[in-house]
Order: structure tokens, then sequence, then C-alpha cells
């Protein structure tokens, strides 16, 4: 789709003030131009000696008023359908943005895609808003106004024109050369920021080897050099831009002289040659603003381009429907944390499936489907990044339902891929990935991950008070089931000693919260939902050891019969797992039990003796 | 975004800045001073106009003086390509003026971030610095084009058109400015309703930009607890928010605009019903009327303007004071007045006594640390990460000053020596090799400046063994480094790295090993050149290669901020101390 197209369909809804808005824009011109009349007949009533000057200056009043009023008018309608438009476009950006899969912002950073939503977005309120008035402003000024002008005397007009066709072909040479030139000083503003980049990001180096004086010539370089640009520039600018008062100011010549003699002659009344110059006079502007409301349309356009590129980029694709199967329950054991789930244990030996139907609530639009339960399967699972090689290779292995596996390996084994392929933030192959014997390819995104607690490796929290940041997952939580869950991620005490408790504001102007309080944060927001199924990639990275076991307790006692897959690089974690996998480089290389795999010594054994040195040196 | 934060900007004018302001401007003085001698001969010519006009009706027009009626269009023409001529130069000149200023601005501003001190730049994101050098500057510039230079002309002309008012008709002026203050009150209400809804648009703005850019950094988390809906709904408040601000917003501009211009069709109407009375008594002529009418259409303009022009000038006032609070920042570390030492012959000796330090507060990386490194000893530093090995380098060279105790070089007090001097003796090579742009032998260049010679130049290839990186480019010395030695190998950039120390030549070395590995044949070419590097010299190394450490004079094991144990590599070995385990732990192939 074109974008000017695009950019109707976004106006479309708003015909109706758009039709009002140009109308009152037609009758702002009408009445506008019936001043200076006015002040024609005026004067020529005051030459034939007298006249009804009251009269006059009335009608002048009145449409003064009714000019203001129409002009009024047209721009609520026109300006606040513009900022309709803007929001519209906002609103289905933002839409479309919720539908992007992880793999787009890692390609799109998240600055150029602000300056989308923000800068582009306002571009296109300009073309919608104040680019649509001036349009049909401009329109109308010039019809009206040459028209009262021809009405007076043709010939008159013709002269007063004369003067234009140079205007034209000067504005054309001028905005040629301004944009050849303003693109040489952008060039030479990007040089420049680019070297005090440069300088700012090396300073270090800068030091070390004394660079200082050398850095200040080469700035001083480019920065004589970017002058000089500017200056061209202005010379430029300053050579033409008054041009455009002088071609006017001709036009006013050429009627005080011919107009003039038009009333030496007789042919023409004082009035209307004072008309005529007031006329002259309101051509000015819309003459002035001619080059701003097309190059506004340009620019609308590209914006729009560039906001299509995104709504363009294929969102999810289209989610399996999926029919309502049996359900079970599930047990789900809360154990010693004291909250109490809403569903209580029936069928704890059901491997199958679907689990637990929280039932369709009577009344309620919108049921939610029944949570996901049961076996995490992995079965000959490879899988690459775009433009990478392999995360993954071939890896099987099951989380038994109720079990706790751990996934353990250096850096960069594709333990965190396991989580982003089990949670479809990107998407498996077919065939490799399972929830209780369903590919999760073919269970909608919303159920699956509903069903889970996935916690990522980055705790990424909003700019939102922590109740708000725990309950993230299930607004309807109630309170007691956020102390309980913020109390098993070993944050309790904690939020009570923040300024405000549960409503501290996290970030920036708020409260700052180390690595560690961020993880457990994000730990806890993840067990608020009690899903059946945890999946937790290293969040414990950042908390310390002795807070890790403390954590480690109370996570124990509320895992208990929740399938839970940990990807961890801190084996003291992996210690009491029901059985541990060993990931080196996409490969599982190991699998058993702790006591197994130390005793055969492989690399789960030589991590586990860094492990032990580092906390022998920590101790120290 | 508290950068630009609608609720910062604060007063239009501050005869603090201003004068500040002025003193930058001193070396184009003239410049400006004879720009500003322009602008009243621009006024006058303006006005001129209207009154050419008034003689040409009354004169000419109605007298029928056809002649004359020439004489005046002719007039007309001269002061018309006059007044382009003052247009042109007023214009040329004031940019002139302004873009020099923003030159010297730059300049200053970047000479001084030079002057600056580690702890400076460890405050100072450098964002935020580059907004000062390019943006900020470039708004100082808006007091130029169109700002203070500007409302200097407005002020003028609305003082010439007063004073011609009242000569024409004393009586019409008087009935023309009793509409002034209706007009002056109407105006400053609506523009404070404006600018106050403005801001309530800034704000919500910077709420709907904060959340999306949130949104888009949190977008996994949002889609993994399946809450996009809400999201959304939150979303949309704000939207609409926004957008009803912006209607507010739009309605009190469009009040003042309208406001303002259905005031000058009344003083039309006025001018016409009292005006065309006094005609009729003959107190004025057809030609003072019309020239009346025509400068009151003049006179509305400028009063409309002014609060825009307010705008502008408190941004600039805004920019200016971050400036000259940027220059303002006195460098924290500078070379001692008078009798600085200015270099010392020889390898010299480094030594840290009783050297506490913390980059900030209480929070100390080294407690009372102390130690001596002979001249021309090589001695490796070990310890796990975090434990200050990278500070002790940067304590050196003054990067930064200790908290307590002393670092001496040479045997004298690093804060004794000439700045310059002492960076020279004592040479860093940082971990990651920072390559500028510009060509390889500019790189190399780069400490010893255009009096190195060829020759030696081409000795230190040579010796570090970068001879075959530089063979092995197209261009030779002659090739363009691109974002910052991206497409040079590691392997080769790390050469390169030890090509220009040696070219810089210090006495004393201060090397942090790079951690990231290399393919073999770099490897051993790099053990080379690091080894021909430190041939001669006093260095401190961080060790992240097994030769280094077993090549030293000493090795240092620091630990939480001491060296808590010191001797060669067989022999902290034989201890099985704190050293044994950090060997197995970085050095024993078994690293994560």
């Amino acid at each position: 789709m074109s974008p000017a197209r695009r950019v109707l369909g976004y106006l479309r809804p708003y015909t109706a003030r758009y039709g009002a808005g140009v109308g009152c824009l037609a009758l702002a011109t009408g009445f506008s131009l019936g001043i200076p009349w006015q002040v024609k007949e005026a004067i020529d009533g005051l030459r034939g000696g007298g006249g009804a000057l009251a009269f006059h200056a009335g009608v002048i009043a009145v449409l003064a008023a009714l000019h203001a009023v129409a002009r009024l008018a047209s721009r609520f309608t026109m300006l606040g359908a513009g900022q309709w438009v803007e929001h519209d476009v906002r609103h289905d950006l933002y839409a479309h943005l919720e539908t992007l899969s992880p793999a787009f912002y890692l390609t799109h950073r998240t600055g150029d895609l602000m300056s989308r939503a923000a800068n582009d977005v306002q571009a296109l309120r300009a073309l919608a808003g104040f680019g649509a008035v001036m349009l049909a402003s401009t329109t109308f000024t010039f019809a009206g106004t040459l028209a009262a002008m021809w009405a007076i005397d043709p010939r008159l007009t013709l002269w007063a024109l004369a003067p234009s066709p140079l205007l034209v072909l000067l504005a054309r040479r001028f905005n040629h050369q301004v944009a050849v030139e303003s693109t040489a000083v952008q060039e030479q503003l990007g040089a420049l920021s680019a070297r005090v980049q440069e300088n700012l990001t090396g300073m270090p180096v800068v030091r070390a080897y004394t660079m200082e004086a050398r850095e200040i010539d080469a700035f001083g370089r480019l920065n004589g050099d970017y002058l000089a640009r500017s200056l061209r520039l202005a010379r430029t600018q300053a050579a033409f831009s008054p041009m455009m008062g002088l071609i006017s100011g001709l036009g006013g010549l050429i009627v005080l002289w011919v107009g003039g003699m038009g009333v030496l002659d007789g042919r023409l009344t004082l009035g209307a040659f004072v008309a005529f110059t007031a006329y002259l006079a309101h051509l000015a502007w819309p003459t002035i603003a001619l080059g701003w409301t097309l190059g506004n349309l340009k620019r609308g356009l590209a914006a729009m381009t560039r906001i299509a590129e995104i709504l363009d980029t294929p969102g999810h694709v289209d989610e399996p429907t999926e029919e309502r199967q049996e359900a079970h329950t599930v047990a789900t054991g809360w154990g010693s944390t004291g909250a109490i789930p809403e569903t209580v244990a029936a069928d704890g030996e059901s491997t199958g499936a679907i689990n637990q139907d929280r039932g369709p609530r009577h009344g309620a639009p919108n049921p939610q489907p029944p949570l996901l339960n049961g076996p995490i399967e992995f079965r000959r699972l490879s899988f690459g990044y775009d433009g990478r090689g392999r995360a993954l290779d071939d890896v099987s292995f099951t989380v038994p339902e109720g079990a706790t596996v751990v996934v353990v390996g250096p850096t960069g084994s594709g333990k965190s891929t396991l989580g982003a392929l089990l949670s479809r933030l990107y998407e498996p192959p077919p065939g490799t990935v399972f929830i209780g014997g369903r590919d999760v390819r073919e269970l909608p995104r919303e159920r699956l991950r509903r069903s889970m607690g996935y916690v990522p490796q980055e705790a990424f929290l909003f700019s939102r008070s922590i109740s708000d940041n725990v309950a993230l997952g299930d607004e309807t939580a109630p309170e007691a089931r956020l102390r309980a869950s913020a109390e098993t991620a070993g944050l309790g005490s904690e939020i009570e000693r923040f300024p405000e408790g549960w409503a501290t504001v996290v970030g920036e102007r708020g409260l700052t919260l180390s690595g560690g309080q961020r993880q457990r944060v994000a730990l806890a927001r993840s067990l608020v939902p009690e899903p059946a199924i945890l999946v937790l990639d290293d969040v414990f990275s950042a908390v310390d050891a002795g807070k890790e076991a403390e954590i480690l307790r109370s996570l124990r006692a509320a895992v208990a019969g929740r399938t839970t897959l940990v990807m961890t690089h801190r084996l003291r974690v992996a210690q009491e797992a029901d059985r541990i996998v060993v990931l080196d480089e996409g490969r599982v290389v190991e699998q058993g039990t702790h006591a197994a795999l130390l005793a055969s010594g492989g690399l789960y054994a030589r991590l586990w003796r860094i492990q032990q040195i580092e906390q022998e040196l920590a101790d120290d | 975004m508290t950068e630009t934060d609608p609720e910062l900007l604060g007063k239009a004018y501050d005869s603090r800045l201003m004068r500040r302001l002025w003193g930058v401007t001193r070396p184009h003085r003239r410049l400006v001073l004879f720009s500003m001698l322009l602008f009243p001969a621009v006024a006058a010519l303006e006005l001129l106009q209207p009154w050419l006009t008034k003689i040409a009706i009354d004169r000419y027009i109605l007298t029928g003086d056809w002649p004359g009626l020439s004489r005046i269009a002719a007039a007309y023409l001269a002061c018309l390509l006059v007044l382009y001529g003052l247009r042109v130069a007023i214009s040329y000149l004031t940019q002139v003026a302004g873009q020099q200023v923003m030159h010297d601005l730059r300049a200053a501003l970047f000479a001084h971030l030079q002057r600056q001190g580690a702890a400076f730049f460890d405050r100072s994101p450098v964002g935020r610095l580059m907004t000062r050098v390019l943006s900020d500057v470039e708004a100082i510039n808006e007091l130029f084009a169109s700002g203070a230079m500007a409302v200097v002309g407005d002020v003028l002309t609305l003082g010439g058109i007063v004073v011609l008012m009242l000569v024409l008709n004393w009586e019409l002026a008087m009935v023309t400015f009793a509409l002034v203050p209706v007009l002056a009150a109407g105006a400053a209400y609506f523009r404070l309703k404006a600018r106050e809804s403005y801001r309530g648009v800034r704000t919500r703005l910077a709420r709907l930009n904060g959340f999306l850019q949130e949104s888009l950094q949190g977008m996994a988390v949002i889609q993994l607890v399946a809450r996009e809906r809400r999201e959304a709904e939150l979303f949309a408040g704000l939207n609409g928010d926004l957008r009803r601000a912006q209607f507010r917003s739009t309605f009190f501009d469009s009040m003042l605009y309208a406001g303002v211009e259905g005031m000058g069709s009344a003083v039309v109407a006025l001018l016409l019903w009292y005006g065309g009375g006094q005609v009729l008594t003959g107190a004025l002529t057809f030609g003072g009327l019309v020239a009346f009418l025509e400068y009151t259409g003049r006179f509305f303009l400028p009063i409309r303007d002014l609060g825009a022009k307010y705008t502008v000038m408190q941004a600039a006032t805004v920019s200016a004071e971050r400036v000259f609070g940027l220059l303002d920042a006195e460098p924290g570390i500078i070379s001692p007045a008078g009798g600085a030492v200015a270099g010392l012959p020889g390898a010299a000796a480094v030594e840290f006594r009783n050297v506490w330090f913390a980059y900030e507060g209480e929070d100390w990386v080294l407690r009372d640390c102390s130690f001596m490194v002979a001249g021309g000893e090589r001695v490796a530093l070990v310890g796990p990460t975090g434990e200050g090995k990278s500070t002790i380098v940067r304590l050196m060279t003054r990067a930064y000053d200790v908290s307590r105790g002393q670092v001496l070089v040479g045997g004298r007090d690093v804060r004794e020596w000439d700045l310059g001097a002492l960076r020279r003796q004592v040479g860093v090579v940082p971990q990651e090799v920072f390559l500028f742009t510009g060509t390889v032998e500019d790189n190399l260049r780069v400490g010893a400046g255009a009096a190195a010679q060829n020759e030696e130049i081409e000795r230190a290839l040579r010796t570090s063994r970068a001879d075959r990186v530089v063979a092995s480019l197209p261009n030779g010395l002659r090739q363009e480094i691109r974002e910052r030695g991206h497409n040079l190998s590691q392997g080769q950039r790390q050469l390169l790295a030890i090509a220009r120390a040696l070219l810089y030549n210090p006495s004393v070395l201060a090397l942090d090993e790079a951690t990231s590995s290399v393919d073999p044949e770099s490897e051993a070419l790099i053990r080379a050149g690091l080894e021909e590097l430190l041939r001669g010299r006093t260095s401190v190394v961080i060790a992240h290669r097994l030769s280094t450490i077993q090549t030293a004079d000493r090795i240092f094991v620091l630990h939480r901020g001491q060296v808590r144990e010191s001797g060669r590599h067989a022999e902290l070995l034989a201890q099985g101390g704190l050293y044994s385990r950090l060997y197995e732990l970085q050095f024993g192939g078994i690293g994560p």
C-alpha cells in the first residue's frame, strides 16, 4: 500500500470533521476578503464627501468577528482531527509492537523504534493537522484574493503578478542550493559528533598517550571546516531569504505606480487602489508558506513509510485454535509458604495434557482457558538464531511432571535458548518441544505463557510500584498471595524496609534496586499466578551465596509438585535436583544426579571444582 | 529524559549569563556591534514605505502630478533595494557572529574536556557531554539568529511606529493605542494559558514516551506474562490523555492567534470610523489614513510574536547555563604549579605507600596497599576480578588521585610530577585495544607525534612483530581504520597496540593483558612482541597469560585491596596459598 493511501486510510474516519473544517476555512477566507472591500467602499464614500462611515466600520467589525469564529472552528475541527489521527496511528503501532518477537527487538534498536514512534508519528500529525489546514487555507486564499483583485482591475492584477514567475524561479534555485549546502553542513556535523564521541570513549587512551594536544588540533580542523560550511550556507540564506521581501515589495511598487496612475486617469478609485494594496499583502504569507506546506507533505509521507515498515513486519503467525479438551485438576502443593492455592488437588496422577479447569466463570465474557501441566520434553532439538551458528544441537531430555531438572553449562552453552523456545519467544522447529505431550507450536501463546512461570536471565522491572511489578502476571491476585510469593523469593522483609513499602516505585526517580533484588522481584512475579510449570533462567546470578541458600530452601518448598526447569551456572542449585543435564556448546554432554556426575569426572566435576575454589577465595 | 524536562525551563533573561555570553563574543565584538547598528536603519526604511505611499497619495495621486508619482515610485524602488542590501548584510553578519561564537565555544568545551580526570568521565555519560558540545551550543546560536537580535529589531520598529503615528495625527494614534492594553492583556492571558497547556502536552508526551520505551525494552516480559492486552489499555490511557492535552493546547493557541487577528480588524474599523471623521474635518489627509492603516497592521504582529521569542530565549538561556556549567567544572587533576618533576632518565621505580582508594565514598578498592617495583623489574599482578588490579594501573598515571597514602614514580610522588611528563614516563596499554579513526600510521604515531622518523616506525613494527600485520593490509600503513579497528582481527589489533607502545617508548609500562583468546599463531607473535616491549623497562602487567607469570620477576597476588603474596611462580605455587588456588582457577585450563 502506498504511504499516501495509508494516510488517507487513517483520515477516513474523520471525513466529516475535515469536511466541516474545510467549509469553515472557505467561510473564513470569504469574511477576511470582505474587510478590504469595506475599506474600499468607505474611502470611496469619504471621497464622495461623507458616506456611511459608521455603517462600513460596523460591517468590518461584524466580518472580523465572523472571521475569527470561522477560523477558530476550522482549526478546532482540523487540528483536532489531526490529533485523532496521531492517536490512532500510535495506537496501532503499539498494538503491533506487542505482537513482534524478540528477534525483531534484537535487530531493531530501541532508539530507532522510539524515533519512529515519537518523531515520525508527530510528523504525521503535522501532515494530518496543520498541514491540512495550510493546504486548504493556501488554496482558498490564492483563489479568493486573485478573484477579488481581478474584480477590481484585471490589468492591474496582471501587472502586480508580473514579478511572481521570477519568485518561483528564484525559490527553486534557492531551495536546491540550500538543500545541497545544508546536507554538507549536516555531514560535517556528523563527522564532528563522531569525533567527539570517539574522543570521549577513547579518553583513557588519549590520557595514556598524552594525545590531548593532537586531539584538540584534529577537532579544531573539523570544527573550522564546520564553521566554513555553515557560513557558506548562511551566505546563501542571507542572499536569498530577503529576496522574497524584495519581490513582494516590487509588486507593491508596481501597484503604487501603475495603480496610482490609474487613479490619476480616473480608471481606478482611491478606495479600490487601497483595497488592491491590501489584497496584495494577503498573498505574501501563503506564498512564503507554500514551501513549508509542500515540505511538510513530503516529510509526512516519508514518516508514514517508516511507520509502515514496522506495521508491515509480520507479528505472530496465526494462533492455533484449540478445541476444549477434557479437564483434569492437578496437584499443586504450595507447601510451607502458607498460601493456599485456589484449586485443590484432586487428580494428582494425571500425566496428561490438560490440567485444572478454573472453569468458565459465569457471566465472564472471556473465560480463561485451563492451564497446562505435564512433563516437558525436548526431542532431538536443534536450533540456531538467524544468521548465527547452532545454539542447540540435537538436545533431548525430559522434565517429568512434578520433577526438578537443572541444566548447567558454561556461558554460551545454550541454556537460555531452552527457555526461549519453551515459552515460544522464539519458534522451535516442529516436533521438538513438548509440554504434556503436545507440541508447544500447537498451543496458543497466551495459554502457554499463562501456564508457565518463566523468569528470564535479565530481570526486567518496570518503573512502577513493587506491587505492580510483582502482580504483573495476575493483577487480580489477592494481596496475601503477593506477600507469600515475595516471601518465597526471599524479599519479604526487604520490601517492608523500602521507603514506601510495596508502593515504592522502582527505577530512575524511585528506588534503585540491586541486581540481586531485581532478580528476586522477577522470581516473585513468576510465582504469583501459581503456575504448575516453572522455568528459572539463572535467577541467582546476582544474588549472594548466603541469600541464595535461603531462597533455595523456601523455593524448594514452593516448587514441590511443580514441574521445574532451572538453568544455572551455579552448581549449588543443581546439587539437590532430581536430575542434572550438562550442556556444552549446545550439546548434552552429561546427564545424571549430582553424585553420579561428580563420580564420572567429566565437565560437571571440573565446573564443580572451579566453583569450590571461587567459594574458598570468597570466604578467605 | 531529565535533559528535556519542560519543567526545567528557567528564566529567559539572566544578566549574569548575558554578561558571560557578551564576554564570549569579545573576539567578534566589532561584527556584533556593526550588525546592531544596521537594525535601526532597517527599521527606519521599513517604516519609510507607508510614508512614501502617503506622500504619493496626498501630493501626487490626488493632485494629478504624473511625474511626481514616478519620482516617488523611483524613491520607493531605491528604498526597496537598499532595504534588501541591509537585510542581506544583517542576516549574514549575525550568522557570522553566531557561528564564530559557536565555533569558539565548541573548541573551548572540547579542550576543557581533554583536561578532565577519569573521575569526571565516570560521572558524566558520553551522551550528555555530546549534547553539551553539539546541541546546547547550537541552541545558544538561537540567541543571535532569532532571539535577542530580532527582539532589538522589533522594539525599534514598534518605537518608530508609535512616533510616526503620533506625528501623523495624535488623536487617532491615541485611539489605536487605547486598544494596546486590551490586546497586550489578552495576548498575555492566552500566551500564559497556551504555555501552561503546552507544558501539559510535554509532560504527557514524556510520560507516554517513557512508557513506550520501557515497553520496548521489556516486551519479552510483557509477552511472557501474557499481559499484552492490559499494557495496551494502559498505553491507550496515556495516548488519550496526550490527545486531550494537545487539544487544550490547540484551543489556547488558536484563541491567541484569532484574537490578535480580530483585534487588528477591530482597529481597522475604528480607524475608518474615527479617522474618516478626521479626514472629513481636514485634520487628516487621505494618505495619512492609508498610512495609518498600514502602520497598525505592522504594529500588532511583533506584540503577538514576543511570546514565541521569549520561549526561544528561555531554551537558549538553559543551554547557555549548561555550557557554562561544564566550562566551570575545574579539572580535579592538574600539574602542580612550578617546580614539577619533568622526567627522569632510565627505568624508574614504582612504589605504592599505604595507598587507600575508593571510586566512591568509603567503598575501598585498595586498602592500605603497599609494594615496591624496582627499576627494570617485571611484575605480574594476579587476583580475582574486581580486586583492584586495574585500579593500580590507573593510579600509576594519575588517572585518579589516591584517597590516602602515596604513589611514587622514580621516588617522587606522582602529584609532584608534571602530568604530561608522568604520562610520557609511564605508558599504559589497556586491555581493550582502542584504535582511532584514521590510518594505521596515524594510530601508531598517536603518542610519538609527527616527530617520529619512518625508520623508527619500521623498527617498532619489526620488533613488535606487527610488520606482518601491516604487510597483510592492502594499503599498508596507509590503511584506513574503520569502526574503531573492528575491520582488523583481535590479534592484529593487539600487535598494533604493542607497536604503538614501543614507539611511545615509556620507561615504565603498565599493561592490562587482553583476555580474549586469539589463534595460536597470533598468540606466539604477541608473546614475542610483548617480550620485546617489556625488555629494559619497569613493568606492571595484569596477567592473563601463563607465559607472563612464568617470566615475571615477581608475582603480586592481590586480594581484598592488598598484596597478599609475592614471589616467583614456583615459590608461590610451593607455598600452596591463595596463589596456587588462583593459578588452578585462571591458568589451569578449566575456566568456564
